[in-house]
């Protein structure tokens, strides 16, 4: 009985390791079509997909998003501090990316270039060209399908 | 030979029933599809009715064009939200804007609504080419999609022209309802072909150790030649009549044992054996039967089969074998058989070819004989159950010899000589040489003898003047069962037991003289007489006549025959055994007279009584002559 406890929990681990592994692959093809570095700070305070970065060679995760290439936004609330830190954050030579998982956070701020969420079961990724624009971000060919002009 | 098909048909059976669990799964997997195809082609013509249903709404409205409708959009959004099932996960319409972007125009979600014109990324061209060819299309959803199993994009058609796309989604969850309607079928079925291809794993591993055994088992494994079960085997299939055969076996052979060692032993024998398979043709089986005996057989039409027993023996014979820094040659005895056209059994053959190989070791071994008139009767006669159910059925007959006193040439008596009936041919008697060494010592004996001290018996009962002389083996003497049959017979036939001879043969040497005078003296307390068989041959000696109670001497037909070659010499002899016997009180028979000549010797000599061909063979008793008897 033990046994058989230990062998699902081993098959639990394997399968939700595959999940990070896809998603980990899904943002590090994402992020480096945002930033060509060889390595792409990221803030981010979602615990989930921090554990997620934290096995990245390509993502290195930063404590505070002044510092960070990339922002990664997942809710309403992150989203208000980060837009209350981008003030003082506007003297920077180099303003961090606002990236989201919600489609519907894309309204909030015109300085968010793109988001990655699911729709109807169907994962989807999508850029605002001004917004891409506005970081002087111009994406590799195959996102090309992926970008619209307003939401 | 029921084995020998068993195995066959238990894979067979097995083999069959995979087939049958193969075919049962295919089956299953067939019908599950069916069952997938006919809930695919249901929502199908669900999605057809949704859509003409919104068509007929739009048309109904007058207006294509939903964005200042948002009453019109809030209610179709609420009706497809009743279409949405446990089967079906979404449903929404979407529409291509100017750009080429899908858009969402309705969506019937409850929970977490898509708002309208909202921007979406179909993961597959086939929307394209729905909304193109405005015929309607399944997509199988497969990377980048949750929960969905299958998309069916319906085109709403207004005018000839594609204004939206209805996306009918089928959840994941039934998909997989619908795979696994018939799992615990298939289980049932898996578990059952796991079962047969263990069993039949199974049946091949028992069928390997079954091979290897029975390989074992018909080959030996000291000289690798064949063993015994391998010949009962050998002619379950084939005729015993194609065969000839041959029987070898070393003489003292555990001499060599003895001296040199048995692994020196076991190194003889190898080479002993391989020689023979060596000089042998192909065909020839050889069988290893006893320690150092070996039975060969060798299909006929070869080489001339007595040609080839004697190449054997001679090239054997010439084999010499390095034993211990020695060089050291075998002799051995072999018989051998042309086996003749109709025998049916090996065992036959081979208790033929052991009778005479018997006869070669008792003549001096190192000799080879071949048997080559036997008839198939003759060695069918050999056979052991043949004569017990002759003795079962009874078919046994005493024929008589006459027993004529010399001068007046008048029957005096008979002797009564055992015969079995043939059982296809009651004609055809079976002489006791077939069988008698066979069953001597075995019950069959006893039930042989009981049978004819019957039939004496009653032949004495019905002829009150006939006298009859009975053979009586000396081993027969020793035999408590054997005497007290005779004993018991002779004292329920007290009145004829005074007309009974008993003639002693010897197959051995009398160790205790005393315990056979006792015996006789038994028989004779009943009037019977003793008679020595064969006297002045073998064991039959003149001791008998100093030790014994006797009553006749039987002179041997041997030397009774020499009357005719060493006339001079021989009735010296005769004369002598006759003075004897007379001195003793004895009568004296002359054996085997068989011509004229002898028989006028024999009156000469003035033997009392004589017997043999001359004055007649073994016969069924004749009334007429019976009463020639004189009283």
């Amino acid at each position: 009985m033990k046994k058989i406890l230990i062998l699902l929990i081993l098959v639990y681990g394997q399968l939700f390791a595959l999940e990070k592994e896809s998603t980990l692959k899904i943002y590090n093809q994402i992020f480096s079509s945002l930033v060509s570095k060889p390595v792409v700070s990221v803030y981010t305070n979602d615990k989930e997909y921090k554990d997620v970065f934290s096995y990245s060679d390509k993502i290195k995760l930063v404590d505070t998003a002044s510092v960070a290439d990339i922002v990664l936004i997942t809710n309403r609330l992150t989203l208000f501090n980060v837009m209350k830190e981008r003030q003082w954050m506007e003297q920077l030579d180099e303003k961090p990316i606002l990236f989201v998982t919600d489609y519907r956070l894309l309204k909030y701020s015109l300085d968010i270039v793109g988001a990655f969420y699911w729709r109807k079961g169907r994962s989807q990724l999508l850029f605002i060209k001004d917004r891409l624009n506005q970081y002087h971000i111009s994406l590799p060919q195959e996102y090309h399908a992926f970008m619209v002009d307003t939401l | 030979m029921i084995h020998k098909y068993t195995n066959k048909y238990i894979f067979a059976i097995i083999g069959f029933l995979v087939l049958f669990a193969l075919y049962l799964q295919y089956s299953i997997k067939q019908s599950t599809q069916e069952l997938k195809q006919q809930e695919i082609s249901k929502a199908e013509r669900y999605a057809e009715q949704i859509g003409a249903y919104i068509e007929s709404k739009i048309v109904k409205a007058g207006k294509v064009n939903l964005e200042k409708q948002p009453h019109l959009r809030e209610e179709l959004n609420k009706i497809l939200s009743t279409f949405l099932t446990e089967e079906y996960r979404y449903i929404f319409l979407l529409h291509k804007d100017d750009k080429g972007h899908y858009r969402f125009l309705l969506d019937g979600s409850l929970e977490d609504p898509v708002e309208y014109n909202t921007i979406f990324f179909p993961k597959s061209n086939l929307f394209d080419t729905v909304y193109t060819t405005q015929e309607p299309r399944i997509i199988e959803q497969k990377e980048g999609v949750e929960h969905v199993w299958l998309s069916l994009l319906h085109p709403i058609v207004i005018n000839g022209r594609t204004e939206a796309l209805l996306v009918l989604d089928l959840s994941k969850g039934y998909g997989e309802y619908l795979s696994n309607f018939n799992s615990p079928l298939m289980s049932i079925v898996t578990l059952m072909q796991l079962f047969l291809v263990i069993s039949l794993l199974f049946l091949a591993y028992i069928a390997y150790h079954y091979h290897k055994l029975r390989e074992s088992v018909l080959k030996d494994p000291l000289t690798s030649v064949h063993t015994k079960v391998f010949l009962q085997e050998f002619f379950d299939r084939e005729s015993v009549d194609e065969y000839d055969a041959i029987l070898i076996d070393i003489d003292e052979f555990k001499q060599i044992n003895e001296k040199y060692g048995y692994e020196s032993g076991n190194t003889v024998l190898k080479r002993f054996s391989r020689k023979m398979v060596d000089l042998l043709p192909e065909t020839a089986k050889v069988i290893r039967t006893g320690g150092s005996e070996f039975f060969i057989i060798v299909q006929k039409g070869g080489e001339d089969f007595d040609l080839l027993a004697k190449t054997l023996f001679t090239r054997l014979s010439e084999q010499r074998y390095f034993v211990e820094n020695e060089t050291i040659s075998l002799t051995f005895s072999m018989s051998a058989i042309i086996v003749p056209k109709g025998t049916n059994s090996i065992f036959n053959i081979q208790r033929t070819l052991d009778e005479k190989l018997l006869e070669i070791k008792s003549r001096g071994k190192n000799e080879l004989a071949v048997i080559g008139t036997l008839t198939s009767d003759e060695i069918k006669y050999k056979d052991l159950d043949y004569i017990k159910e002759a003795l079962a059925e009874e078919r046994l007959l005493c024929l008589y010899q006459p027993i004529y006193h010399t001068k007046t040439r008048k029957v005096s008596k008979y002797e009564a000589l055992v015969r079995l009936m043939d059982k296809e041919d009651p004609k055809k008697l079976i002489e006791p040489k077939y069988f008698i060494n066979m069953i001597k010592g075995t019950t069959q004996y006893i039930k042989m003898s009981k049978l004819v001290l019957r039939q004496v018996f009653e032949v004495l009962r019905q002829y009150p003047e006939l006298e009859l002389s009975l053979n009586l083996d000396l081993d027969d003497l020793y035999n408590v069962d054997m005497m007290k049959l005779i004993t018991q017979e002779l004292s329920r036939n007290k009145k004829a037991a005074n007309r009974l001879t008993f003639e002693i043969l010897e197959s051995n040497e009398i160790k205790d003289y005393e315990q056979v005078a006792l015996i006789f003296q038994q028989l004779k307390t009943f009037g019977s007489k003793i008679a020595i068989d064969d006297f002045g041959s073998g064991y039959a000696n003149y001791v008998y006549l100093i030790k014994l109670d006797i009553d006749i001497l039987k002179i041997d037909g041997k030397i009774i025959q020499e009357l005719e070659h060493h006339p001079e010499r021989t009735k010296v002899m005769v004369t002598s055994i006759n003075e004897l016997a007379k001195v003793y009180g004895y009568e004296v028979v002359a054996e085997f007279v068989s011509s004229k000549e002898i028989y006028e010797a024999v009156s000469k000599l003035d033997v009392t009584y004589s017997q043999g061909y001359y004055f007649g063979k073994p016969e069924p008793l004749d009334p007429q002559y019976i009463s020639q008897i004189p009283k």
